[in-house]
């Protein structure tokens, strides 16, 4: 596939190399408008910069999992993803008198799209980690060493175990995962990504 | 569980099927809609844990850079941080501290309050530990702010490593945002008491506290305390000019 990144794709290569001069012309520039949304709509600068930060810390992942790349302007992609972040924290927090001051902007189809992208990237993740944490404690550790160390003769050597039960016990607990992740709700109501 | 199943997920992902068991994967891919279901979430979830834990440490340094980018332009008066050219990271960096004291000047001039002053640095427990999980949870924790919860971590890992002052003094922090002010002095005063690297951070810490409480004089005491050679001191005189 050949798609042509945005010039502002740039934002997305700094939270990839963690290059805090492009990262800070980006709070500069875009991060103004989303605090002074939060703080009209019950929340404080507090409440902005951790939904700012935790926004770009999924664009992150997004980005270095799944190679993201940025087809639209940030400016809109960004403050929508925050905007909806925030929308559901309040939602989250039981807050349902306030009154959401709705701002007038216009977004194209194309951003529209990647915003979902972004957002399903999110709840993809954030189910497979919810899921991860039901599996036993053995299992969570044999996973987790199997992703950290790779080399399953390692792994096995870890955990004082045989090559051939570490193999074994990483393909059921993947099994166990697998089944877990298949029969939740949340599952069948995430779009395929 | 079909085990049998999940196995031959994992061989076919390290491609590691002979040539005719390759064969007889792709057809049933192909024609049992739920093999091919269950292959992709197994996939997905192969590739994302597999991200996840790749990008653990990457994650922590991106979430420091932006937390302190995130401190300069956010907590910063705007006004002062919109006029600097956004190409000049240093001047900006220089602009900001002094936005920061302009501010700290012109709206403080009443009694200063403990939220000002209380930044605290992110958790990154040094200890290699047994129980890796509380220490990624209680630094996830305590660096999201969920104070409770890192406490919870923190006393697990304390248990473990009692000698560890660090991992006190945290503890005291997070009892400190929790106004448990019996917990927090008694930690605290110890630490501050003792020869550890962390004994003026301690203090400054005593100091934070009763400053929530709002008990200046006692504030004050402890302030005057901090030696001119410790890296509280600067803070220290700072917040003493105020009291």
């Amino acid at each position: 596939m050949d798609i042509k990144p945005h010039d502002d794709h740039i934002y997305i290569e700094a939270l990839l190399k963690n290059d805090s001069k492009v990262l800070s012309t980006l709070y500069a520039k875009f991060s103004p408008k989303i605090v002074g949304y939060i703080k009209n709509n019950s929340g404080d600068e507090d409440a902005a910069q951790d939904i700012i930060q935790e926004t770009l810390v999924t664009i992150y992942h997004q980005a270095k999992e799944k190679k993201f790349i940025l087809t639209c302007p940030f400016d809109a992609y960004f403050f929508l993803l925050c905007k909806r972040r925030w929308l559901n924290e309040l939602k989250k927090r039981g807050n349902n008198r306030v009154t959401i001051i709705d701002d007038i902007t216009s977004i194209s189809e194309e951003q529209e799209q990647q915003v979902e992208e972004t957002e399903i990237f999110e709840q993809q993740h954030q189910l497979f980690e919810l899921k991860f944490k039901e599996l036993g404690e053995k299992c969570q550790e044999l996973l987790k060493a199997t992703f950290k160390i790779k080399s399953m003769e390692e792994v096995a050597d870890f955990l004082g175990v045989t090559y051939g039960y570490a193999r074994k016990k990483k393909s059921q607990c993947m099994g166990k995962l697998t089944q877990l992740v298949k029969n939740s709700n949340e599952f069948n109501q995430l779009k395929a990504y | 569980m079909d085990e049998a199943k999940y196995i031959l997920f994992d061989k076919y992902l390290n491609n590691e099927l002979t040539s005719v068991e390759l064969k007889s994967f792709e057809d049933q891919l192909v024609s049992d809609a739920d093999f091919k279901h269950e292959f992709e979430i197994y996939k997905a979830l192969e590739t994302s844990l597999a991200a996840k834990f790749e990008n653990e440490q990457e994650e922590i340094e991106l979430r420091k850079t932006l937390q302190s980018i995130g401190n300069q332009h956010i907590k910063a008066p705007k006004k002062e941080t919109k006029v600097i050219p956004l190409f000049n990271y240093k001047n900006l960096l220089v602009a900001a501290s002094i936005a920061v004291l302009i501010g700290l000047f012109i709206f403080n001039n009443g009694n200063p309050v403990y939220g000002d002053f209380a930044n605290h640095n992110a958790l990154e427990i040094v200890v290699r530990s047994e129980n890796n999980q509380a220490v990624v949870a209680a630094e996830e924790a305590f660096n999201s702010k969920k104070y409770e919860e890192a406490l919870q971590q923190l006393t697990i890992l304390s248990d473990e490593y009692s000698e560890d002052v660090e991992i006190e003094l945290y503890k005291g922090i997070c009892n400190l945002e929790l106004n448990n002010y019996t917990e927090a002095n008694q930690i605290f005063t110890e630490i501050s008491n003792g020869k550890s690297s962390f004994s003026t951070t301690a203090t400054w810490y005593k100091a934070l506290m009763y400053l929530k409480q709002e008990k200046m004089e006692n504030c004050k005491k402890v302030l005057q305390t901090i030696p001119e050679s410790a890296e509280e001191y600067t803070q220290a005189q700072k917040l003493l000019k105020k009291l």
